[in-house]
């Protein structure tokens, strides 16, 4: 009986984080349906599934995610490797660090989408504009936080390490690296977020593929349907970059009582 | 679950070599079951550091025999825990030599257990002993050697927890044996059990007395319980201002009884010479 108590309690803890989105859903269908809202303004989430299927059918939809996708990973792992590779240098080396923190908290002030014009500027409308502004976006996340990781390491266990022989890479890899990584993790979901978010903002206002275009071209022909679809697919996507990076958390930090049960 | 009953005996393949006793010739009628020569001689010179003109030890000279068990005591700030460092060659001396001596010991490493246990969160409690081998040997080795040891302070269902999954007192056994692995000529012990609740500390003073005699290696203690140095050392050290004040030995057969009344009189002794210049009550 205990048995069917606990499987039943996890079966509604497992629902529980989807009552509200499904409860916003059931509420605009039936808005909708009773003419509450005009469709020509919102339409009914029935409508925004037919418009998914059309799209999906006729490939407009996956060619565009495909490309989007790309762009959001060849950005993220250009920016997220410079910003990871200078977050290291300038945690373990003061010469780095005084050498470049300062012009990188400088430029880090910059919001990164007003270089838009100046990008659009020296690249036009191509990939490289896409690609440069998602890469700064997730540049500085990735860096701060590496940086403030390798910093927060516990002194005591590197001089434990130092006085039990480690030489300076076991003393990186065995104690700063994993001391570094829960900062690491916060860097990676702040980036991940930004990373959506400056393609987006890229592709509506240059672009001539991608899902921000999918959104923009729809909204000159007033498909609105078309372009809820954009929004809804623009949440799914983070959802799953979000479930993704808790599945590393939790294969990574397995050692840490605070990620032990997300 | 009390430390003792998961206790064994000394896996034969650990217990050290036979030799003659060097350190304990002298005390053969104390000891039944000596240290075997294992451990490191230790002698400072005019030994002195100072940090920023402050003169933390001044022409200090001391012999340790190896395979001695001495405990330093003292008031904070007199110097002991630097004293340490510098024999453990984590600091280098301002003056004066530290000359160490392993005459056939197995090693002359030297290891320290700190005060806090200070074991890596993210490697299982096997790994985090075999951090003690250093680089040596293949992954496998290690884990074999790491789990002997594990056994020695009575962990091996721990072995593959994580640090986090422990109680304070275990999670000092596990550095005990992180110490421990590499089989020291020295140890040094740096208060390691400040920390732990009265009876927790009574059962790890009485694993590192066992281990220390069946390996014997040369071991030192520094204490702010002086009842702590009586119950474990066979020299005491009272050290001040840079100096030791007092050097005494402690002649009471092992295993020893807590309450033993010529420890206690030895603790009142040592207590008087710490507190002596305390304005009276």
């Amino acid at each position: 009986m205990s048995r069917q108590k606990t499987l039943g309690s996890d079966i509604l803890g497992r629902l529980t984080p989807w009552l509200v989105p499904v409860a916003i859903i059931a509420g605009w269908q039936a808005a909708a349906s009773t003419g509450l809202v005009s469709t020509r303004f919102m339409p009914a989430p029935s409508d925004v599934i037919a418009a998914g299927w059309q799209a999906s059918r006729t490939g407009e939809l996956w060619s565009n995610l495909w490309i989007s996708f790309l762009r959001a990973a060849v950005g993220f792992l250009i920016g997220g490797s410079i910003g990871f590779a200078l977050g290291l240098a300038n945690g373990l080396s003061q010469l780095s660090e005084k050498l470049t923190d300062t012009t990188l908290q400088m430029v880090r002030n910059i919001p990164h989408l007003s270089l838009i014009p100046l990008v659009i500027l020296w690249f036009g409308i191509d990939e490289e504009a896409k690609l440069f502004l998602v890469a700064i976006g997730v540049f500085f996340p990735i860096y701060a936080n590496t940086l403030h990781g390798i910093r927060s390491v516990d002194p005591q266990l590197v001089e434990m390490g130092r006085v039990y022989g480690m030489s300076p890479t076991t003393l990186f890899l065995r104690v700063v690296l994993p001391g570094a990584l829960p900062s690491i993790f916060v860097g990676l979901r702040y980036a991940l977020g930004i990373m959506w978010l400056t393609l987006i903002v890229a592709e509506t206002i240059s672009a001539s593929s991608g899902l921000g275009y999918m959104a923009m071209q729809a909204r000159e022909f007033m498909l609105v349907d078309v372009v809820v679809l954009a929004i809804v697919i623009y949440a799914l996507l983070g959802k799953i970059a979000d479930t993704l990076t808790r599945l590393l958390e939790r294969s990574f930090l397995a050692w840490n009582p605070a990620y032990r049960n997300i | 679950m009390t430390t003792s009953t998961l206790l064994r005996a000394p896996d034969a393949a650990l217990a050290p070599p036979r030799e003659v006793p060097v350190a304990s010739q002298a005390r053969q009628t104390v000891r039944p079951a000596p240290a075997t020569g294992t451990g490191v001689a230790v002698t400072l010179r005019g030994l002195a550091k100072s940090f920023d003109g402050h003169q933390v030890i001044e022409g200090l000279d001391l012999h340790i025999p190896a395979g001695q068990f001495v405990a330093i005591v003292g008031r904070s700030g007199c110097g002991k825990s630097t004293l340490l460092r510098l024999i453990l060659g984590l600091d280098q001396p301002s003056a004066g030599r530290i000359d160490l001596e392993n005459q056939g010991a197995r090693s002359a490493t030297r290891r320290i257990m700190f005060q806090e246990p200070r074991l890596l969160p993210w490697a299982r409690v096997v790994d985090n002993v075999a951090v003690g081998l250093g680089g040596a040997g293949r992954r496998q080795e290690r884990r074999e050697r790491a789990a002997a040891v594990l056994a020695e302070v009575g962990l091996t269902d721990k072995a593959s927890n994580w640090p986090a999954t422990l109680s304070g007192g275990q999670r000092q056994r596990v550095a005990l044996a992180r110490a421990l692995v590499s089989r020291p000529g020295l140890l040094a012990l740096d208060e390691p059990l400040g920390a732990l609740d009265a009876l927790t500390r009574i059962d790890m003073q009485d694993m590192i007395e066992r281990i220390w005699r069946n390996q014997g290696f040369t071991a030192i203690l520094v204490t702010h319980d002086v009842a702590e140095a009586a119950a474990m050392a066979d020299r005491i050290l009272v050290v001040e201002e840079g100096r030791v004040a007092l050097d005494l030995t402690v002649d009471v057969p092992r295993p020893r009884r807590r309450g033993d009344p010529e420890l206690a009189r030895l603790e009142g002794r040592i207590l008087d010479h710490l507190l002596k210049d305390r304005a009276p009550a």
